[in-house]
């Protein structure tokens, strides 16, 4: 069977802090079009693998293959290229906080791409809208916004240059289960609008469950259990067990709560 | 609200600095340029010597100050320096009045110190005032007071100018 | 472990730490000589952000003006008063004005407003950096296709080394008033003559010399602030951390620099 490149693939990437190796011969890929989200415990590793991917960090080993080539060491033009077909969605949103909101929603068209700022800024509005965020919001300041609000704009400007693949860095963390929910709602609506793959990162079960197609836990540096939503309530992975039995409403052995 | 009033504060502060320095260098600019008084007579004054004067320097009579020195310059015939005084025009001195370069310390501050004299008549704007003492240069006079036998370093100080024929 | 063993091991300790703390100096000095490389080849090569530069030119030029204005004010008026009590010790007061206007033009303008400058832009600049980077800002910038060093380095090093000469020569006009005034009210100059001996003892190499040495003092506070607002990491206390060491090197560098850069000039005049 032949089977198709894969979108993102990390394979046998080694990323050593202080002598700790928090990815350890780590092998995962991402099929086209689809969307993976990584769980595991905090500290586990998973920002690292992401920021990896993206070239925020550079592995002592390994390759990270996008559309089949190796991403890693690429130079800085080479790699602002590729990050035009990219979007990432922080933990906190990390808007920049001297630029208004659709200022920070058109960054990457006015600074990078030399759209006119008036067009840019009609994009702007038009990705503000798609994650529900009223024009009013526009010309405000991220410190004045909800932290549920900041990450919709963090979310429009991911979108706003249509790029085939989505970060999302803990896209719920911090958030109360309503605007959770919302957030949620969005990252699946713009997903499928996009057409684009996905990989997101959380420690969220619940969200993980609602977004991933497929979900792979991180621990130990690698990856011990892949499946799709579904499954992971009967995984018999010891520590998707650990994990799911901690997030679940079911009574929780102490020792297992520690643990994680 | 309040950060905007700090940063108007802080734009007029900018500002105040800038025309402070602008209106300093302005003034600056106007000292050093050729020295002169819109009002105020001129008088003139030769000198055999005229040391550190310098145009500015005030033209005092008893320690008062009544005028500046406006101009030096060196007469080509006489090689004494003429010095263009101008006066208060308050200020009448009388026709024998001297004028002598003096100084507030060793190595500076020369200006011109005016002696009224006793005459009836007072000495007309644009005329010379007849009686002068140049500088005294200390350093020569030291120098021959050391060494008495070398040539004097310096004509003697002292010049009183009868009316000349040019 | 022989006696002899134990005894070697505790002297090496020492030794060991002095090895490291030197090899840890010398670390920085090549990480801070690769970012001021990358700074000012972001600097000098296209593309460049013109609004991101005015802005800077803004903020680090025109704010600054009360604080160096202040600085000069005072700095001049005591150094009169000083230079004239020195100056009466060999009956050589008059000569005042020029030597405070030496001083001024030559070192204490440049460098004292390049220390306001270091505490004040230096401060401001690793800090809203630093806060850039514990928030991910920096690495979102870079997902956005934008170079760092282009939009947020770049600016601020050019403003300050435009901006740091242009504040010297009215710290030195406000000095050199400074001087004046005290001069003038206190010490019973003649305003006149005060501005006309500064005005023929100062050469241009004396101002010239200053405003040099102000570029490069403008260069390493924009430097500084930038190299230890990128480096910043452990969240809140490293962005305070990354505001001192920003601040504090500045400072020494500046000292440094100064020593350097009067050698130099003095031979060369």
């Amino acid at each position: 069977m032949i089977r198709p490149i894969p979108k993102l693939a990390w394979k046998g990437v080694i990323k050593r802090f202080e002598g700790r190796a928090v990815l350890d011969d780590l092998d995962l890929s991402v099929a086209p079009g689809q969307s993976l989200v990584i769980i595991g415990g905090s500290g586990q590793g998973k920002s690292v693998t992401i920021k990896t991917a993206l070239g925020l960090m550079r592995p002592e080993a390994g390759r990270i293959e996008l559309d089949g080539r190796d991403v890693v060491g690429l130079s800085e033009g080479a790699r602002r290229k590729l990050f035009s077909r990219v979007g990432v969605l922080f933990q906190g949103a990390a808007l920049f906080d001297s630029l208004t909101v659709w200022e920070n929603v058109a960054f990457r068209l006015i600074n990078a791409d030399g759209v006119p700022r008036k067009q840019a800024r009609e994009r702007a509005i038009e990705a503000l809208d798609q994650v529900r965020l009223a024009p009013t919001v526009a010309h405000r300041f991220p410190s004045e916004l909800s932290g549920g609000m900041q990450k919709r704009a963090g979310l429009a400007r991911a979108v706003v240059g249509r790029p085939e693949i989505l970060f999302f860095d803990e896209p719920t963390t911090g958030l109360d289960p309503i605007t959770a929910a919302a957030i949620n709602a969005l990252i699946i609506d713009q997903v499928k609008r996009l057409g684009c793959t996905a990989v997101s990162i959380t420690h969220d079960l619940a969200s993980a469950r609602t977004i991933g197609d497929e979900i792979a836990m991180l621990h130990d540096g690698r990856i011990h259990w892949r499946g799709s939503a579904e499954d992971l309530s009967h995984a018999d992975d010891p520590n998707v067990r650990r994990f799911v039995d901690a997030a679940g409403l079911s009574p929780v052995d102490v020792r297992a709560r520690e643990i994680v | 609200m309040s950060k905007m009033n700090q940063g108007g504060l802080e734009v007029g502060a900018g500002l105040v600095v800038l025309a402070l320095s602008g209106a300093f260098l302005a003034y600056g600019l106007e000292a050093a340029g050729p020295a002169g008084s819109s009002r105020g007579y001129d008088l003139t004054a030769k000198f055999g010597e005229a040391g550190s004067l310098a145009p500015g320097a005030a033209v005092s009579v008893a320690g008062v100050k009544v005028g500046t020195v406006a101009q030096i310059t060196l007469d080509p015939k006489t090689y004494m320096a003429v010095a263009r005084l101008s006066i208060n025009p308050n200020v009448k001195l009388p026709a024998d009045s001297t004028a002598k370069i003096t100084s507030d310390s060793l190595l500076g501050g020369a200006h011109v110190s005016i002696a009224p004299g006793a005459a009836m008549d007072d000495i007309k704007p644009g005329s010379e005032i007849d009686n002068t003492q140049g500088a005294v240069d200390i350093f020569g006079l030291i120098g021959s007071a050391i060494r008495p036998q070398a040539p004097a370093a310096t004509p003697a100080p002292s010049t009183s100018t009868p009316a000349e024929s040019d | 472990m022989t006696a002899t063993q134990a005894a070697r091991a505790v002297a090496a300790r020492p030794i060991r730490s002095l090895g490291r703390s030197t090899l840890a100096v010398v670390r920085t000095v090549g990480a801070v000589g690769v970012f001021a490389v990358r700074g000012v080849a972001a600097a000098l090569t296209p593309r460049w952000f013109p609004n991101q530069l005015r802005r800077q030119l803004v903020t680090i030029g025109f704010f600054s003006l009360p604080v160096v204005g202040l600085t000069a004010v005072f700095t001049g008026a005591a150094l009169a008063l000083n230079i004239f009590t020195g100056g009466g010790r060999f009956n050589a007061e008059q000569v005042m004005p020029q030597i405070v206007a030496l001083g001024i033009t030559r070192e204490l303008g440049p460098v004292l407003a390049a220390l306001m400058l270091a505490g004040r832009v230096s401060a401001a600049i690793a800090a809203e950096i630093g806060a850039m980077r514990a928030t991910e800002q920096i690495d979102a910038m870079r997902t956005l296709s934008t170079d760092p060093f282009r939009y947020l380095v770049a600016p601020r090093l050019l403003a300050a080394t435009i901006m740091l000469p242009l504040l010297t020569v009215v710290a030195d006009l406000i000095g050199v008033a400074g001087g004046w005034l005290v001069a003038v009210r206190v010490l019973g100059f003649n305003p006149i003559v005060y501005i006309r001996n500064t005005a023929a003892f100062l050469q241009a190499w004396d101002v010239g010399s200053g405003l040099i040495k102000a570029a490069v003092f403008g260069f390493i506070v924009a430097l500084m602030g930038c190299y230890h607002g990128y480096n910043a990491s452990g969240g809140a206390r490293g962005v305070g951390r990354a505001t001192t060491h920003a601040v504090v090197s500045s400072a020494i560098l500046i000292f440094a620099s100064d020593y350097l850069l009067t050698t130099v000039f003095t031979h060369a005049s």
